[in-house]
């Protein structure tokens, strides 16, 4: 079995192209059950964070795999396959943990995608899409992302897109003490920029969503003002930063609609900061004086300022991802022994229990002292005797050399299948 | 003249200022060094001209380097005080070259020509009070146009998504330093505009020279980003704009008029 992946991301696809693939958190459960009921695949799963989009294999026949799941993406004359990556093995198994590990992020060592990560395998587990191999590649990736984060220095000083937002809004206003902040969308990163800019001094804080009852619950945590999309108009009127991350088949404003909603704000500076995907705001509306327009593009090229900190700490976190990604391979390996591990330790039960069976033949029934005490010499002694060849059998299986080990203990042991 | 060894002294300091300051916009220096550094160059700069004005008879204050001298005096002085009130420390590095360049004629002005000794007339309390407010409304409003480049600069960047190449302060910051410069500078420069126009009726000059015209001028066009600022409340950059034409006709008035030979 082998783990295959494909997917574009922000470092080969443009924005729109990323918002036409994109998968909305609701929709993970059923795509990921899309992806199971493929008989090529034995598990799968399905990544969709604001800059990635990656579909995730174990088959029998990867490469056969590999071309089901660019068809995911569309068609093969679709031009966005020339922003496909596909990656098979060892290579799409250190990606996983890159990713988790925030080294393939937009922002370097960004701590957001690990969750997005946990949803992805959360909603893979329950459309039970997620086997052994992937739930095992998905705990590893989690763990490394942890090491990486305390053992090298990208995780010191949490860099987050919500970090970068307050970095802009800091370009330009002076203080955000007496600035209005205007949440569009109630969605996790949306929050966690709008909590970065109320640590960094905002205090006059509104929540507009399509549910009010989740805006008025995250508002509620915030220290913030709730209501629905209808007051939309009114409060961009008001607003210095504006932060948006509904889903939404087509802009929520355009230009025309904001030019209107500003149009009394004596050049006043308005930051509009759009983490939707597809992107909520017109992106002409960056023409209009006074409004600065910022989307998840623009993001990676700020984020990519000032991280040369960040950068150094690479060098120890990719060797920590490669010692993971090799552990796991050597996991993998080690599966191929199971079956004849299984069939081992069948085999010797099924003897030893005819063995106990033959001497218990003559002890007396009511002497269950003597019969418990050579059912535990049996296991203790099937127990023993399996030990070292297994273990030698496991060791030889992660080094990739299951195939001799097995043949021979098979052989051995009597376990290889008679012809007729 | 040993006076010029203090023009010369503050000008390379100005001149290390700002070298600190736009070399240290890319290796992480403070700003605030460059605040310091600027500090110290206006010590031996205010010595120097205090001393060229303490001679016997004073240098006339209406001569071009004692009034670049002056002009780059109060231009640094202005923006230090100004540090109090926004925060605008990475503008420092800006106005240092301004007052490095300005301070560098200055000396090289009072050391290459005869000095010109102020004429009774000049010595009068009107006619300092004049060459002080004009010169200081002229200062404040150099800082006014500085702020309104630094602004239009930092937009340009924001606008395009790309960094800017010099560490600058905020929008807002900017903003305000050019509104508080050009609301107070206007009013000064006004008022030396209006006392020298009362010192030369009084001392039989004709206000009608090509300075005083092209004065006059900047003095209208710069009715535009007050009356934005003032009355319509205008932030960004329009009244930026307007002050950096307003400053280009006031330093032709000043400056280009007197190279081109017109000076009154």
């Amino acid at each position: 079995m082998n783990v295959v992946l494909v997917g574009l991301n922000h470092r080969t696809a443009p924005l729109d192209v990323r918002e036409r693939h994109t998968v909305a958190r609701l929709q993970l459960v059923e795509a990921n059950e899309e992806l199971a009921r493929d008989d090529l695949f034995e598990e799968a799963a399905l990544i969709s964070t604001c800059n990635r989009t990656e579909r995730l294999a174990v088959a029998a026949e990867p490469h056969a795999a590999a071309d089901r799941l660019r068809l995911c993406f569309g068609e093969s004359a679709d031009p966005d396959v020339w922003h496909l990556y596909e990656l098979h093995g060892i290579e799409a198994v250190q990606h996983v943990f890159r990713v988790a590990s925030g080294l393939d992020s937009m922002v370097l060592g960004e701590a957001q995608i690990l969750g997005q990560l946990k949803d992805a395998y959360r909603a893979a587990f329950e459309a039970g899409a997620c086997g052994a191999i992937l739930h095992h590649l998905f705990q590893r990736a989690f763990r490394t992302a942890k090491r990486v984060r305390s053992e090298t220095g990208l995780g010191a000083g949490q860099v987050s897109l919500a970090r970068v937002g307050t970095q802009l809004a800091g370009e330009i206003f002076e203080s955000l003490e007496d600035k209005r902040v205007l949440l569009v969308g109630a969605g996790e990163m949306a929050e966690s920029a709008l909590a970065g800019l109320r640590d960094a001094g905002a205090r006059d804080l509104v929540i507009l969503n399509r549910t009010v009852e989740t805006a008025e619950e995250l508002a509620g945590r915030l220290g913030a003002l709730a209501g629905g999309l209808d007051r939309l108009g009114h409060e961009l009127a008001e607003a210095d930063v504006v932060i948006t991350s509904l889903t939404l088949d087509r802009p929520l404003l355009s230009a025309a609609d904001v030019r209107e909603a500003i149009s009394a704000r004596h050049g006043r500076a308005l930051l509009i900061v759009d983490l939707g995907i597809p992107r909520n705001i017109a992106t002409d509306v960056n023409s209009i004086d006074d409004v600065y327009l910022y989307d998840l593009d623009d993001l990676d090229v700020v984020a990519q300022r000032g991280q040369a900190r960040r950068r150094a700490a690479m060098v120890p976190a990719e060797a920590i991802v490669r010692r993971e990604g090799d552990r796991f391979d050597r996991w993998r390996a080690g599966l191929a022994a199971v079956p004849l591990i299984k069939a081992l330790r069948e085999s010797g039960e099924g003897i030893a229990e005819q063995e106990v069976r033959r001497a218990l033949a003559g002890v007396a029934p009511d002497d269950v002292e003597t019969r418990r005490a050579m059912e535990r010499l049996a296991t203790s002694l099937l127990g023993r005797l399996i030990h070292a060849p297994l273990t030698r059998l496991r060791t030889e299986a992660e080094e990739g050399n299951a195939p001799y080990y097995a043949d021979a203990i098979a052989e051995i042991f009597g376990l290889t299948e008679e012809d007729d | 003249m040993t006076s010029l060894l203090p023009h010369e002294a503050a000008s390379v300091l100005y001149a290390v200022a700002a070298f600190i300051g736009f070399r240290g916009a890319r290796r992480g220096y403070s700003p605030r060094a460059v605040a310091w550094v600027m500090f110290a160059a206006v010590l031996p700069h205010a010595w120097g001209f205090v001393w060229l004005h303490g001679q016997d008879p004073p240098v006339s204050l209406s001569t071009f380097p004692a009034a670049l001298s002056l002009i780059g005096l109060l231009v640094p002085v202005s923006f230090l005080l100004s540090l109090r009130i926004v925060r605008v420390r990475e503008v420092g590095a800006w106005v240092a070259a301004l007052s490095a360049l300005l301070t560098a004629i200055a000396a090289a002005g009072l050391r290459f020509s005869a000095p010109i000794a102020a004429s009774e007339a000049e010595t009068g309390a009107l006619s300092h009070a004049h060459v002080l407010l004009s010169t200081l409304g002229f200062s404040l409003l150099a800082l006014s146009s500085v702020a309104g480049v630094a602004y239009l600069a930092k937009k340009r960047a924001l606008k395009g998504k790309s960094p800017a190449r010099f560490a600058l302060p905020s929008l807002e910051s900017l903003d305000r330093m050019a509104h508080f410069t050009l609301t107070f500078g206007y009013p000064l420069l006004t008022l030396g505009v209006v006392s020298g126009f009362v010192w030369g009726i009084r001392h039989g000059y004709s206000p009608w020279s090509g300075h005083t015209l092209w004065l006059l001028v900047a003095w209208v066009v710069y009715l535009l980003p007050i009356g934005m600022r003032v009355i319509g409340h205008q932030h960004g950059d329009r009244p930026a704009r307007g002050a950096v034409l307003g400053f280009a006709l006031l330093a032709f008035s000043y400056i280009g008029i007197r190279l081109l030979g017109g000076a009154a």
